[in-house]
């Protein structure tokens, strides 16, 4: 189990990441996501933690091209099951119309988490094997956890 | 009068009063039953409905008799409105046999011991096509559990209804009672295990908790009575509690001594009926401490524990009958 | 999930069949979002083969109310009650998970006697919670008619001395709004301590009872031994914790490896079992009951003076407000790791937070049951669902 210093060390020796925050988790490259997690489920971390998904609107005449387009925010969170019990927390920025690779083949329970924020934030993943609606019925239109989907929306009376 | 035979004369007398005191004695059992149950839970039970809620019953036929009558649409129809006035009727028709008083019986059969197995086996059948006929798949499981239950569990009823059988050297049941009399009851003796079998048994085709599979309502939402409502489910549920309150009398006379009274007082009815309400007391106690069996835990119980315990008795008490006089029988 | 995952935790991969097959001449049963015995909105469709399981569909969402979203309109000080009803069997946890949530993303301190207080709020729901799941297992076993309902009523009178403690503090029986960011908003009455220890005591008499009623009764260890078994390795990777992942032996607890609030000052001891079976996960919570028990009455008894907030008194709906940063949260509920996620900079000036996620413990106990159910009878499906102890407010939010 890696405590904070050693996560951050981890992710800069073999991940590329330059910043660190006290205020946000450390963002890698969306195609690293998966081997990161590999990597800390060998490590220890075998407790599946959390994924959430927020999508970003487009910000005009923002300096980054993620920004200025629009784009997803997904965070993950691997818990170590030991004493101490650190959590792992990253986040991965994508494009509206990317795809990020499925944990589902490390961790089983990604599979209902990522069909979650698929249902309401409209993020894709990528090679997972049944990739539909959780909460909301299946003839549902649209994410409702888009910054830009009203929370009034009436949804037509169905049957 | 005359065109009438005498002996449908006498069955048509007492069995109308007989009856009529059984179906007493159900709204009775449904409010003792809910008393009870509520003071086991720390509550009143029924209070609002005549002096210590004594009319809840007649509350409760009159909620039943002004619900809508519902048939399903894809329902077997003949099946479906026979089904719960049959239950009641072997039911009731098994008390045919048991003597209340000393010779008083509606029929006093030679083979008094056969009638009441035989309508027992019978009685599984309108549970089965209740279930069958309500074109419900919760109901078709309920019915089938019943099945399997009720035949499962015959067996063992049968075999240690034999041993006061053997014991008395006769299948009428009011002889039975007569050699209990002149002895000792059975239960007092020798036929301890036996009644114990029978009891469990006649609990099981009751299907009262720890059996009640066929209407288990955390898993069948009410099992074979899911598509039943207003009478027709009111009927069921007399049947259940007419049952009950049956095998608790055929019980009694079988191995308690039926009429026969302690300690040398007066025999008569009145043995009759507290020893009836004694056992419907513990099988009521016994459903509101226990949880249920599962399906597959319930025949295990039966196949492998009481049908081989009840075929040892059965051997047994053929054995200890035709050594007893030559042991210096008591 | 995948062949390759399927092959690594020998489980059946064809778990959830989307389409019917009707060579298969399975009987579809579905268990549907009303049945008695689903706890709460909750459906699992059953391919049945006779009695016997063969596949399991769950379906969530039924009781799917928009929380996360409402919670992006509304302010931080106007989260605590909406969140309330997420777990509505143990609310003083949900309130006090978005509260810490909040008070890392805005860093605001919590002072020592509102950590207490809040430790021991949660101990207390612990307690009632874990009551309730007692009640409802005898319910689900025994049905409403029957043995179950004795040790239905038996476990909600002793919960109503704690709802009642719960009132005189807060003034509500269930839902509180008693935390706050910085801490609480009502102070404990003069003459508390002494009731809670009456109530403790009382339940703590009962606790023998309910063993009597549960875990020593011959048909309840018939119908939980050897049913529901969940391997350690599925419960992790599916993410369960709490109950569940300490019955089937993984040693983890919040409360001891994480320690949030007062827990640093106080001696959990973690009970776990290693069969993994339903009569495991109800061993594991009744004695979490007697342990949750102990810790209440030495929190009442150490609860220290001083200020029960330390964030500034609520004028205003949008007094707190945070331009950035993120947080995770969590912290141990009687179902498992509740988990709060919150990203600030919201709308109203950045009085409400940009995204909230609640990482539900229930949610992923229930996807645990396609694979639990396989297998066993409809008798099992009704035991091994109770046993997972889900509540759906909190699962679908």
């Amino acid at each position: 189990m890696l405590k904070t210093e050693a996560y951050r060390a981890l992710l800069e020796s073999d991940f590329g990441v330059q910043e660190f925050s006290d205020k946000t988790p450390p963002c890698i490259e969306a195609s690293e996501h998966h081997r990161l997690a590999a990597t800390l489920k060998e490590r220890g971390y075998t407790l599946y933690g959390f994924v959430a998904a927020t999508h970003m609107p487009a910000v005009k005449g923002a300096a980054d091209a993620l920004e200025l387009a629009g784009h997803y925010e997904v965070a993950t969170g691997l818990r170590c099951p030991t004493a101490g019990s650190h959590i792992a927390i990253w986040r991965v920025r994508l494009g509206l119309d990317e795809e990020l690779r499925t944990l589902v083949d490390l961790f089983v329970g990604a599979d209902w988490q990522e069909r979650e924020q698929y249902d309401l934030v409209g993020v894709r993943f990528a090679d997972h094997p049944d990739l539909r609606r959780l909460m909301l019925p299946e003839d549902w239109e649209g994410h409702p956890l888009h910054r830009d989907y009203p929370i009034d929306t009436p949804h037509p009376p169905w049957r | 009068m005359n065109a009438i035979h005498p002996i449908v004369l006498h069955g048509l007398i007492y069995g109308g009063a007989i009856a009529t005191v059984l179906l007493t004695l159900t709204a009775w059992g449904i409010w003792f039953e809910r008393k009870f149950a509520g003071r086991m839970q720390s509550r009143l039970g029924p209070t609002l409905v005549g002096w210590v809620g004594l009319l809840q019953p007649l509350a409760d036929a009159a909620k039943l008799l002004q619900k809508e009558d519902l048939i399903p649409d894809q329902a077997d129809r003949t099946l479906y409105l026979a089904s719960p006035p049959l239950t009641v009727f072997f039911t009731l028709a098994t008390v045919a046999v048991i003597p209340v008083s000393v010779d008083v019986a509606v029929a006093n059969l030679p083979i008094g011991v056969l009638w009441i197995l035989a309508l027992g086996g019978l009685m599984v059948f309108p549970v089965w096509t209740a279930g069958w006929a309500s074109a419900n798949k919760y109901a078709l499981l309920g019915g089938m559990r019943a099945v399997a239950q009720g035949i499962s569990y015959e067996i063992p009823m049968v075999l240690s209804a034999l041993v006061p059988v053997i014991f008395a050297g006769s299948m009428d049941v009011n002889e039975i009672v007569t050699w209990q009399a002149e002895h000792h009851w059975l239960v007092l003796g020798p036929g301890l295990f036996a009644f114990v079998i029978f009891f469990v048994s006649s609990l099981a085709e009751a299907n009262r908790i720890p059996f009640d599979i066929p209407e288990a309502e955390s898993e069948l939402v009410a099992g074979v009575t899911t598509e039943y409502s207003g009478m027709r489910f009111g009927l069921f549920y007399m049947a259940e509690y007419l049952h009950t309150l049956v095998a608790s009398a055929v019980a009694s006379a079988l191995f308690l001594g039926g009429w026969n009274g302690l300690f040398g007082l007066a025999d008569g009815i009145h043995w009759m009926l507290a020893k009836t309400l004694a056992l419907f007391f513990m099988i009521t106690w016994v459903r509101w401490s226990l949880v249920r069996f599962r399906s597959d835990q319930l025949m295990r119980l039966c196949w492998i524990y009481l049908v081989p315990m009840s075929l040892a008795l059965v051997m047994v008490s053929a054995l200890w009958v035709y050594y007893e006089p030559m042991l210096g029988g008591h | 999930m995948t062949l390759a995952s399927a092959a690594r935790l020998g489980v059946d991969p064809h778990r959830d069949l989307t389409d019917y097959d009707p060579e298969a001449d399975l009987m579809v049963l579905n268990m549907g979002p009303q049945h008695p015995s689903t706890h709460g909105v909750f459906r699992v469709k059953l391919y049945l083969d006779g009695e016997t399981i063969v596949r399991a569909v769950p379906y969530v969402g039924y009781l799917h109310r928009g929380v996360e979203k409402l919670l992006e309109e509304l302010t931080f000080v106007q989260a605590t009650p909406i969140v309330d009803k997420n777990d509505y069997v143990s609310p003083m946890t949900n309130e006090q998970a978005i509260n810490m949530a909040f008070e890392a993303l805005l860093e605001v301190e919590v002072p020592r006697r509102a950590r207490y207080m809040r430790t021991l709020f949660a101990e207390m729901s612990r307690i009632s919670s874990h009551l309730l799941w007692l009640a409802t297992f005898g319910v689900d076993m025994g049905g409403a008619l029957g043995g179950g309902t004795t040790l239905f009523l038996h476990c909600f009178r002793e919960r109503e001395y704690i709802l009642d403690l719960f009132e005189l503090v807060t003034g509500a029986r269930f839902h509180y709004n008693t935390h706050t960011i910085g801490g609480n908003r009502h102070d404990i009455p003069a003459g508390w301590a002494k009731r809670v220890h009456q109530a403790l005591d009382l339940i703590a008499s009962r606790v023998d009872e309910y063993l009597d009623l549960s875990t020593k009764n011959a048909i309840f260890v018939a119908r939980t031994r050897g049913v529901g078994t969940l391997p350690a390795k599925l419960a992790l990777e599916l993410g369960i914790t709490g109950p569940i992942l300490r019955a089937s032996g993984v040693d983890h607890d919040l409360r001891r490896d994480a320690p949030f609030h007062a827990y640093d000052e106080i001696d959990v001891k973690v009970q776990t079992e290693q069969a993994g079976d339903c009569l495991a996960r109800a061993h594991v919570r009744i004695r979490e009951l007697s342990e949750s028990i102990r810790l209440s009455k030495l929190l009442v008894d150490g609860l220290p003076e001083g200020p029960i907030c330390g964030g500034r008194p609520i004028k205003n709906p949008t007094q707190f407000k945070a331009k950035d940063g993120q947080a995770y949260v969590a912290l141990e509920t009687p179902r498992g790791e509740l988990g709060t996620y919150v990203i600030g900079g919201g709308g109203n000036k950045g009085a409400s937070p940009y995204r909230l996620k609640i990482r539900p413990p229930s949610l992923h106990a229930l996807a645990a049951m396609p694979y639990l159910l396989v297998g066993g009878t409809i008798s099992d499906a009704v035991v091994i669902l109770g046993s997972l102890d889900p509540i759906m407010g909190e699962a679908d939010r």
